[in-house]
C-alpha cells in the first residue's frame, strides 16, 4: 500500500518536475553556455562570506561505506578552501530519487546527488540534470576516458547526463573447499552450473542439509539470465518486451524452476534476501551464490573457506546487467562551476574517486583509475576484485527506460508468483508483458 | 533485537540464528553512538515528539470538549472534515506540504516536523466520545459555582478524560517517536534529524550490513517508548477499574 501510493506520488510530482524544468530552461543555458569567469558563477545563493561557495550534495550511502564517503568529502574541503561540500545522507537510492523529484519542485534541490543508474533516464528525461559535455571540454575529460560497460545510462538525447560513481555488477561467488571436496571445476555455462549445483546438494530425508546455489530475489539476476541467453528485456522500439515472444524468458524461468525443484536453487525469501543468501553461503550451506561485488570485502573477511570469485555463467553469450549509481548535476543549481570542479575533482584526482574505490570495494570506473599502481596493488592481492573489473567488458544494460522503475515492480511480482507459488510461467510471462505494454504506452 | 544487539559480527551471519550471544559484546552500543551525532538526534527526537505533545494537548481538549458539549452552526460539517482529515494517510499530503515549508524557508529547521502535527484528528474524536459521556449536570454544577469554560476544561474535564488521554499520548508518542518516512522528507540535513533516520544511517545501501551495531542503536530508540508506555498503561488500567466501579 505504502509503496503504491508513494509510487503514485512520484508521478505526480514528475510531472510538476517537468514544468519546473521548462520555464527554467532559458534560465540554464545562460550558466552553461560561454565560459563564464569563475566570479560569475559564484554570484548565486548560496555564495557565502569571502567568496566560499557551500555546494549541497545527496548521497544513499550509509553505513561503513558512508564514512569511506564523508572522508572523501572531507578530503574535497581540505584542499579545496573556497568551496565546502556539504553531503547528506537521504535514504536509499528510491528514497533519495524521490526526494530529489520533491526538491526540484520545489526549488530546494541540492547542487550536485547521487542517483541510481536506473532512475537517470527519467530525470533526463524531465530535463532537470545538467549536460556536463562542455565542462568536460573544458576540464579536457571525455566520455572515452570512461570504462565503457559503466556508461550505459549516461547519455540521454546525446546529452551527457550523469558519470559512473559507487558501481558495481552481480558476479559469482563460489565456495572453492566444497567445489574441490567433490573434485568439481568451477562452472562457465548454464550446463556446467545445473551438474556442479546438483553435485553439490546433500539431502537427508525430505530436508535439504545443502543447497547447489542461491541467488537474491531481485530483477537484477533473472536480467542476466535473459541476456546470456541472447535475449533483450525491451524490445528494439522500447514498446514491449522483447524477451518473451522471443522465448528467452520461458527458457530463464524453466531453468531456475528446473534447478528449484531438485534443491540445486535455493531461493531465499524476498524480504532481507540478500542478508539471507550471505548467511547461507558463508554458513556453508550453499555451495556457490550470485550477489553483487559490494559485498565481496565483508565477504571475504567473514568465511572460513577458500572463496573465489569467477563470471556469470553463460549460455549463449556471456552477459551482465550493471548496478549502483551515478553522480549528476542539476540543471537548477546556482553554483554549477564550483559543483562541477568538485565532480572534477572525484574523476580525475588520486585523492578522489580512486581512493573511495580503494576504500569501499566498488568498481573503478575511469581507465586512468584501472592504470593506476594502487589499483594494480590491490588486484595482486585481491584477484577476486579483479574479476569483477574483467567482468564488465561483458556488461549490458537492456533494462534502459523512463519507466524502468514502474516495469520493475510488475517484474518483481511475477518474479513472486513464479518462483514462490509455483504459478505457470507462460501465463505469468504473458500478464507482465500486457502490464508492462500499458506502462510503455502511457509514458 | 536485544540479543542481536549483544552478539559479534560473526555470530549475527549465523543460520539459524542463535538465541543468547555467546559473549555479550557491550561495546556495540558504544559504537553504535559514536557512529554519528547521536546526541544531535537524540536531542531532535525529544523536541519534536515533545513539543507535539504539548501543542496536541493545547488543542485537542478544548476542541473535543467544544465539540462534545456545544452547539454551533457547521459543526456537524467541522467535525466531519476533521474525521475525514483522519483518513488521509500522510503519504498524500507531505508534497503540498513540502513545498509549503520550501516557501516558507523552514526546512532546515525542525518545525517541518513539528508544525503539521499540531492537531490530532483521531485525539479529538476520542476525547470527544469521552467527553459526550460526562453527564451534563457535573457542567452545570460547576457553571453555578462560577467557573469559567477555561476552568471547567483543565480542572474538571481534563482530569477524568485522563484514561483516554493516556492512550492519544502514547499513540502519539509512539508514533512520532518512530517516525522515518515524514522527517527524512522533510529535512535535508543532518543537524535537524531525529533518531530513526539516524539510525537508518547505519545500515549499508549494498553489500553486507553490521546488524550488531544497528540493533544496539534501535534498542536505545524503543527503551523511551518502553518507559513511556508503562506510565501510561497505569492510567489505562485505572481507568478500567475505575468503570467497574460505577
Amino acid at each position: 500500500m505504502k509503496k503504491k501510493l508513494s509510487g503514485m506520488m512520484m508521478a505526480a510530482v514528475m510531472l510538476t518536475g517537468v514544468m519546473a524544468g521548462c520555464s527554467n530552461g532559458s534560465g540554464t543555458d545562460s550558466a552553461s553556455g560561454s565560459p563564464a569567469p569563475a566570479a560569475s558563477a559564484n554570484t548565486g545563493g548560496d555564495a557565502g562570506k569571502g567568496g566560499k561557495v557551500t555546494i549541497q550534495f545527496w548521497h544513499s550511502i550509509g553505513g561503513k561505506t558512508g564514512e569511506y564517503l564523508q572522508a572523501m568529502l572531507d578530503r574535497f574541503n581540505k584542499s579545496h578552501p573556497n568551496i565546502e561540500v556539504v553531503g547528506t545522507f537521504q535514504g536509499s537510492y528510491d528514497e533519495t530519487a524521490t526526494k530529489l523529484q520533491q526538491s526540484l519542485a520545489a526549488k530546494t534541490a541540492p547542487d550536485v546527488s547521487m542517483l541510481e543508474r536506473a532512475y537517470v533516464q527519467q530525470f533526463a528525461e524531465a530535463d532537470v540534470l545538467e549536460d556536463m559535455t562542455s565542462y568536460m571540454k573544458k576540464s579536457n575529460l571525455s566520455a572515452d576516458d570512461f570504462v565503457p560497460g559503466l556508461m550505459g545510462h549516461s547519455t540521454f538525447n546525446k546529452k551527457l547526463v550523469s558519470l559512473p560513481l559507487n558501481r558495481s555488477t552481480p558476479i559469482f561467488y563460489i565456495n572453492k573447499d566444497l567445489l574441490d571436496e567433490k573434485g568439481l571445476a568451477v562452472p562457465n555455462t548454464w550446463e556446467e552450473l545445473k551438474k556442479v549445483a546438483n553435485a553439490l546438494v546433500v539431502k537427508e530425508g525430505n530436508e535439504y542439509k545443502r543447497y547447489g546455489m542461491t541467488l537474491v530475489h531481485d530483477s537484477w539476476y533473472p536480467i542476466a539470465f535473459i541476456t546470456q541467453a541472447g535475449g533483450k528485456f525491451f524490445n528494439d522500439k522500447g514498446t514491449s518486451l522483447g524477451f518473451i515472444d522471443s522465448g528467452e524468458g520461458k527458457k530463464v524461468f524453466s531453468f531456475l524452476k528446473d534447478m528449484q525443484s531438485t534443491g540445486a536453487l535455493y531461493y531465499p525469501p524476498s524480504q532481507n534476501s540478500g542478508n539471507v543468501a550471505i548467511q547461507m553461503f558463508t554458513e556453508g550451506k550453499v555451495g556457490m551464490m550470485f550477489q553483487s561485488t559490494g559485498v565481496m570485502g565483508s565477504l571475504g573477511s567473514n568465511v572460513k573457506f577458500k572463496m573465489v570469485t569467477a563470471f556469470l555463467p553463460k549460455d549463449k553469450v556471456n552477459a551482465e546487467p550493471t548496478g549502483g549509481a551515478n553522480i549528476v548535476m542539476t540543471s537548477d543549481s546556482k553554483n554549477k562551476q564550483a559543483a562541477w570542479e568538485f565532480v572534477n575533482w572525484i574523476m580525475t584526482d588520486p585523492e578522489g574517486g580512486l581512493q573511495f574505490v580503494l576504500d569501499s570495494g566498488y568498481l573503478p570506473f575511469t581507465k586512468k583509475m584501472v592504470e593506476t599502481q594502487q589499483i594494480k596493488d590491490l588486484w595482486a592481492k585481491e584477484p577476486n576484485r579483479k574479476v569483477a573489473y574483467d567482468q564488465l567488458q561483458y556488461a549490458v544494460d537492456t533494462n534502459k527506460s523512463t519507466v524502468w522503475p514502474e516495469v520493475m515492480k510488475e517484474f518483481h511480482s511475477i518474479m513472486q508468483a513464479i518462483m514462490y507459488d509455483n504459478k505457470d510461467i507462460d501465463a505469468s510471462l504473458q500478464s507482465f508483458k500486457k502490464e508492462a505494454e500499458r506502462i510503455l504506452s502511457s509514458k | 533485537m536485544i540479543s542481536t544487539s549483544l552478539q559479534t559480527y560473526a555470530e549475527t551471519l549465523r543460520f539459524p540464528p542463535t538465541l543468547v550471544p555467546a559473549v555479550p559484546q557491550w561495546e556495540n552500543f558504544v559504537r553504535a553512538m559514536s557512529a554519528g551525532p547521536f546526541m544531535t538526534y537524540a536531542r531532535n527526537s525529544v523536541i519534536i515528539t515533545l513539543s507535539i505533545l504539548v501543542i496536541q494537548l493545547l488543542v485537542m481538549i478544548p476542541a473535543a470538549y467544544a465539540f462534545a458539549k456545544y452547539r454551533f452552526r457547521g459543526k456537524t460539517v467541522m467535525f466531519s472534515m476533521i474525521l475525514l482529515a483522519f483518513m488521509i494517510p500522510g503519504q498524500v499530503t507531505f508534497i503540498p506540504v513540502y513545498l509549503m515549508m520550501a516557501d516558507w524557508g523552514v526546512i532546515k529547521t525542525l518545525i517541518p516536523q513539528i508544525i503539521p502535527f499540531m492537531s490530532n484528528a483521531f485525539g479529538i474524536f476520542l476525547l470527544r466520545q469521552y467527553f459526550m459521556q460526562t453527564p451534563e449536570e457535573i457542567i452545570e454544577a460547576a457553571r453555578l459555582d462560577n467557573a469559567s469554560e477555561f476552568q471547567i476544561i483543565w480542572r474538571i474535564m481534563t482530569p477524568m478524560a485522563l484514561p483516554a488521554l493516556a492512550t492519544v499520548v502514547l499513540f502519539s508518542f509512539v508514533s512520532h517517536w518512530n517516525d522515518y518516512f515524514w522527517p527524512l522528507v522533510m529535512t535535508d540535513s543532518t543537524g535537524v534529524r531525529p533518531l530513526p533516520v539516524g539510525i537508518s544511517m547505519l545500515k549499508e545501501t549494498e553489500g553486507i550490513s553490521n546488524w550488531h551495531i544497528i540493533m544496539a542503536a534501535n534498542v536505545v530508540l524503543v527503551i523511551p517508548i518502553l518507559l513511556v508506555y508503562t506510565f501510561c498503561s497505569k492510567y489505562i488500567v485505572r481507568a478500567f477499574v475505575y468503570s467497574g466501579i460505577k
